[in-house]
């Protein structure tokens, strides 16, 4: 009854380890009716745990498709409005280009009106000599940005220190 | 198809409970948790009919699971019993199962006591052991060895122990 090792016998017959492998000797001979009982316990549990397969595979399903389908519907993005291009007829300061022809600007109204109304109040009022602040790529021209005197020198004027400090960009290494 | 089934449940059933149940009684106190233990193997087999390849190693292994299920709540139950009432009046006097093929379910590890369990009690051939736990033939026979060894000196300590 017993199958032994491929090998052979793995011990002696007076070996204690015999008593332990033995073969079962003792039948137990099933109770009447106790096929019946079995059978019918493993159809109510096959059925039970297709139930149970069912309800978790329904719950599962469940936790997936609620919250897709009780979000609200998506509304479509609403196509944005095209920037506007650079208008033409901006800040002269900025854009516009140098006019050699204009009237040359009083040393009084030129670095205030070019200089952009989104600087702080103090630089305003404080520097008045600082270079007003341009946009990129838009690099500040001489004659709009610096022009303080109304003549423009060739040659440098001499500045007293009290000036040197209010109007940098009088001076051409400034620039 | 469904007939066919049942008939080979039947003879299944003819063939191997008297001998699953008396190696159980072999283990456990008396008949009733023998057959307990035996049915509940079967009823799981059944439950499961159409995926278990080998039905004696999976109802060896299932009844050796419940044996040492049933011994664990025994002996938290004795030791309720023993912390509520003076330990002299239940002393585990009244075990009757084998001890040593207690010590077989009890001393291996999972790893070495299934293929014991299939080669010595389901009576499975090494070839149809290391198809059941997938592990190689070569595998499977260096386990039974280890497990024999282990046996043996368990054996041996307890023989000591008695003496």
């Amino acid at each position: 009854m017993i199958t032994h090792s491929d090998d052979g016998p793995d011990f002696d017959p007076d070996d204690p380890l015999a008593v332990i492998l033995r073969p079962p000797s003792d039948l137990l001979g099933p109770p009447a009716g106790r096929y019946e009982a079995i059978r019918r316990g493993a159809v109510r549990r096959k059925l039970l745990r297709a139930a149970a397969g069912a309800g978790l595979l329904g719950a599962v399903t469940a936790a997936v498709a609620l919250p897709v389908l009780l979000a609200p519907p998506e509304r479509p993005a609403s196509p944005t409005v095209p920037l506007a291009p650079p208008s033409v007829s901006g800040p002269p300061s900025v854009s516009g280009p140098p006019t050699p022809s204009g009237p040359p600007p009083s040393p009084s109204s030129g670095p205030v009106e070019s200089r952009p109304a989104d600087t702080g109040p103090s630089e305003s009022s404080g520097t008045q000599g600082s270079p007003p602040e341009v946009a990129p790529g838009n690099p500040p021209t001489r004659a709009a940005t610096s022009a303080p005197t109304s003549v423009p020198t060739p040659v440098p004027t001499p500045l007293q220190p009290s000036e040197a400090g209010r109007t940098p960009g009088a001076t051409p290494g400034s620039g | 198809m469904k007939r066919s089934r049942e008939e080979a449940a039947s003879e299944l059933f003819a063939a191997l409970y008297p001998r699953l149940a008396g190696w159980c009684r072999r283990l456990v106190d008396d008949d009733g948790t023998a057959h307990e233990i035996a049915s509940e193997a079967f009823t799981r087999l059944w439950a499961r009919w159409t995926s278990v390849a080998e039905p004696r190693g999976f109802l060896y292994v299932t009844a050796a699971n419940l044996v040492r299920d049933h011994w664990r709540k025994l002996e938290r139950e004795r030791r309720a019993v023993r912390r509520a009432t003076v330990e002299a009046a239940v002393r585990p006097g009244t075990e009757q199962a084998d001890p040593s093929v207690r010590l077989l379910v009890q001393s291996l590890p999972e790893r070495l006591r299934v293929p014991i369990l299939l080669h010595y009690y389901a009576d499975m051939p090494i070839r149809e052991v290391s198809v059941l736990t997938g592990r190689k033939e070569g595998t499977v026979k260096a386990d039974l060895h280890a497990a024999r060894e282990l046996l043996r000196a368990q054996l041996r300590r307890s023989v000591d122990h008695t003496l």
